[in-house]
């Protein structure tokens, strides 16, 4: 008989291991996939390094694509932490989007205001998009990964109703778009390239975030209730101020990223605007294990599977849905490794 | 009257995939497994059926491929939250990302192709009354495969031995466990029989609702299925309800923009998604019924270690 057993300790390489032996397996699923349409998977995932790393374009396009991952990161990572899932990432970017386009749109400032009035807007009606099942799961224990997908249908057909009518740009002819937003409130731009100010906001608020959930009372507060929140009880914390508060931080987070995408990279709001970058924050703060500043790192790991994704598109005209395929493997395997890491197997 | 009847058929075809989905997750939930997977779950039978129909020109291996599909992708649900006692969100939810990337992946030349569909059957006599012919008795059989899976899965559950295994163990593994039952068996024949369910629902959407494959067509329902569980409290009787409702508000919102009222075409395509929500808080904000979530739902079952 084989016997599963409680591991007392776990050996520390391990736990190290675990996520890097996750990603080389992954890689060696998607290659037997890769092989099934008949590209190389080798040759395919030089593509996919080279047009990353290769050269200036590539490694700021990186930065590009990270910069709302790791925002969308940090908007599941907060509320996980207090044992709460926020699968609504992508919808609260939609409405941050929105904010922050209407802002630039039809709001006189001046100019040098916009642009935090943009950031401020977005993050406040992503705060106010997951206020919903923030409040619902704290009121009424409804389950928030229903009540958060839900809501992004809403929000993204909300943008599509937008940009099809309301605020449909004057000379866009078929498109989708809304009109192209005033120099002042577009995100500043580096070395020729896309590279925008939004990637330096996405590293400070990660930074930030993790000032607070490490060094406050609040930071503490949100990992006990996570932890045990039988023992937050007794230890006279408000669980469900804890479970609002940490989802109102993650829609505000990730209606920033809503924010830095249409002010850095659209310049207007588009349909379509997000590649899934709130569906990548699951997995990117999956991988973190909650920790703000590890989360930066695993929004990179993604951001390479978006430029190297497209890179496979371009090149073998290849779906971009692989890099989903990719994600979910990595944190299937993952956690079928964390498995190895609590127990033990023996005969006996 | 004609008017109404065709749009209680439009429903019921509407709600079928719907209700396939939800009797299977029903039946996964009981034995206390959450599966958040339905939407990856389906779009992986929406394309397996459709596929094997078109290479094949028989829409009914179609489905019985759509429904064996469905049950792998369960299976890695069933091992990863059974064997391996890992959080059930998880799973469920990298199935979906895994459903929507595969199908994404192997679906993109079945696109605009035409695949043998399945076809309505008049049901003799009774198709020929007067309106309830036409509401009730004019589909493609899975229509009626659907409304016959109701009682039959109410029977399995409540008055059949394995059916109320599974119910013990969804309420309690460790009584269950300490009665003999296996409580690892029936989880897994229970997100398995899941599986196959859900995965026939993504083969009515592609075989006999759509009638075509185009990528994310599921546009959603998996999640509103999740909810139309909870809805109907996890009883099958009441899981027919919901489907058909939620069947009529999709027809609804095509009819009115076909009637060309004067509201965005995205704005009525919002409707299901908030009325979804609305009905959520109201399902649970009168809790305390009769028949709740099954006690054990979601929680891994970790038999304890003796020394």
């Amino acid at each position: 008989m084989i016997r599963i057993e409680r591991r007392h300790e776990t050996p520390g390489w391990l736990v190290y291991a675990v996520p890097f032996i996750s990603i080389a397996v992954s890689l060696l699923f998607v290659g037997l996939l890769l092989l099934t349409v008949g590209v190389n998977p080798v040759d395919a995932y030089m593509t996919m390094f080279s047009r990353s790393f290769g050269s200036k374009f590539g490694l700021t396009e990186l930065f590009v694509k990270t910069a709302p991952i790791i925002l969308t990161g940090l908007a599941v990572a907060i509320p996980l932490r207090a044992g709460l899932w926020n699968i609504g990432a992508e919808g609260q970017l939609y409405m941050g989007a929105f904010a922050a386009s209407f802002i630039a749109l039809y709001v006189s400032l001046p100019p040098p205001l916009v642009l935090p009035a943009m950031a401020f807007a977005a993050s406040f009606m992503g705060l106010v998009w997951a206020s919903l099942p923030g409040v619902l799961k704290a009121k009424f224990e409804l389950n928030e990964i229903i009540s958060t997908l839900l809501l992004n249908y809403v929000a993204i057909y909300w943008v599509d109703y937008l940009v099809y009518g309301p605020m449909r740009g004057k000379e866009v002819y078929n498109f989708p778009y809304s009109d192209i937003f005033p120099d002042f409130a577009i995100l500043p731009r580096f070395f020729g390239t896309r590279f925008h100010a939004g990637v330096f906001i996405a590293i400070a608020i990660a930074v930030l975030l993790y000032y607070v959930v490490r060094k406050t009372g609040f930071g503490f507060a949100v990992k006990v209730v996570g932890a045990n929140p039988k023992a937050a009880e007794y230890a006279g914390i408000n669980r469900k101020k804890i479970i609002v508060y940490t989802m109102l931080i993650g829609g505000a987070v990730a209606g920033l990223a809503g924010m830095i995408e249409v002010g850095g990279i659209h310049m207007r709001l588009r349909s379509g605007l997000s590649p899934g970058y709130g569906y990548a924050g699951i997995p990117v703060a999956l991988l973190a294990k909650g920790n703000p500043l590890a989360v930066i790192l695993s929004a990179f790991l993604f951001g390479f599977l978006y430029v190297g994704g497209s890179a496979l598109q371009t090149t073998y005209s290849i779906p971009v849905s692989i890099v989903y395929v990719f994600q979910a493997l990595i944190v299937l395997f993952i956690i079928g490794g964390e498995f190895f890491t609590k127990y033990t197997i023996r005969r006996g | 009257m004609d008017f109404i009847a065709s749009l209680i058929a439009a429903s019921i075809r509407a709600g079928t995939p719907l209700l396939f989905a939800t009797l299977g997750e029903i039946i996964t939930e009981r034995s206390g497994v959450l599966n958040l997977g339905l939407e990856g779950i389906m779009i992986t039978g929406a394309m397996t059926g459709f596929a094997v129909s078109l290479l094949t020109g028989n829409p009914w291996l179609g489905v019985l491929a759509a429904g064996l599909a469905g049950m792998a992708m369960a299976s890695i649900h069933a091992f990863f939250s059974i064997t391996l006692k890992a959080d059930q969100s998880v799973t469920g939810l990298m199935l979906v990302l895994l459903g929507i990337g595969l199908t994404g992946f192997l679906g993109r030349n079945y696109i605009g192709q035409v695949a043998e569909y399945i076809q309505p059957v008049n049901i003799p006599y009774l198709s020929e009354l007067p309106f309830v012919g036409e509401a009730f008795f004019s589909h493609d059989p899975l229509v009626y495969a659907a409304m016959l899976l109701v009682p039959l899965t109410w029977f399995f559950l409540f008055r059949t031995r394995h059916g109320m295994e599974i119910i013990a163990v969804g309420e309690s593994p460790e009584a269950a466990d300490t009665l003999g039952i296996s409580v690892e068996k029936l989880r897994y024949a229970s997100v398995l029989i899941g599986g196959f369910l859900v995965g026939i629902a993504g083969a009515h959407l592609s075989l006999a609702y759509a009638k075509l494959w185009t990528d994310g067509m599921t546009a959603g329902r998996g999640w509103i299925c999740l909810a139309l569980v909870i809805f109907s409290g996890w009883m099958p009787q009441r899981a027919i309800l919901g489907a058909y409702l939620f069947g009529g508000l999709d027809v609804l919102s095509f009819k009115l923009q076909a009637a060309g009222v004067g509201v965005s075409y995205h704005l009525l395509k919002m409707i299901p998604y908030v009325v979804t929500i609305l009905v959520l808080l109201f399902s649970v904000m009168r809790k305390k019924e009769k028949f709740g979530a099954p006690s054990a739902l979601g929680k891994p079952y970790i038999r304890e270690q003796r020394y």
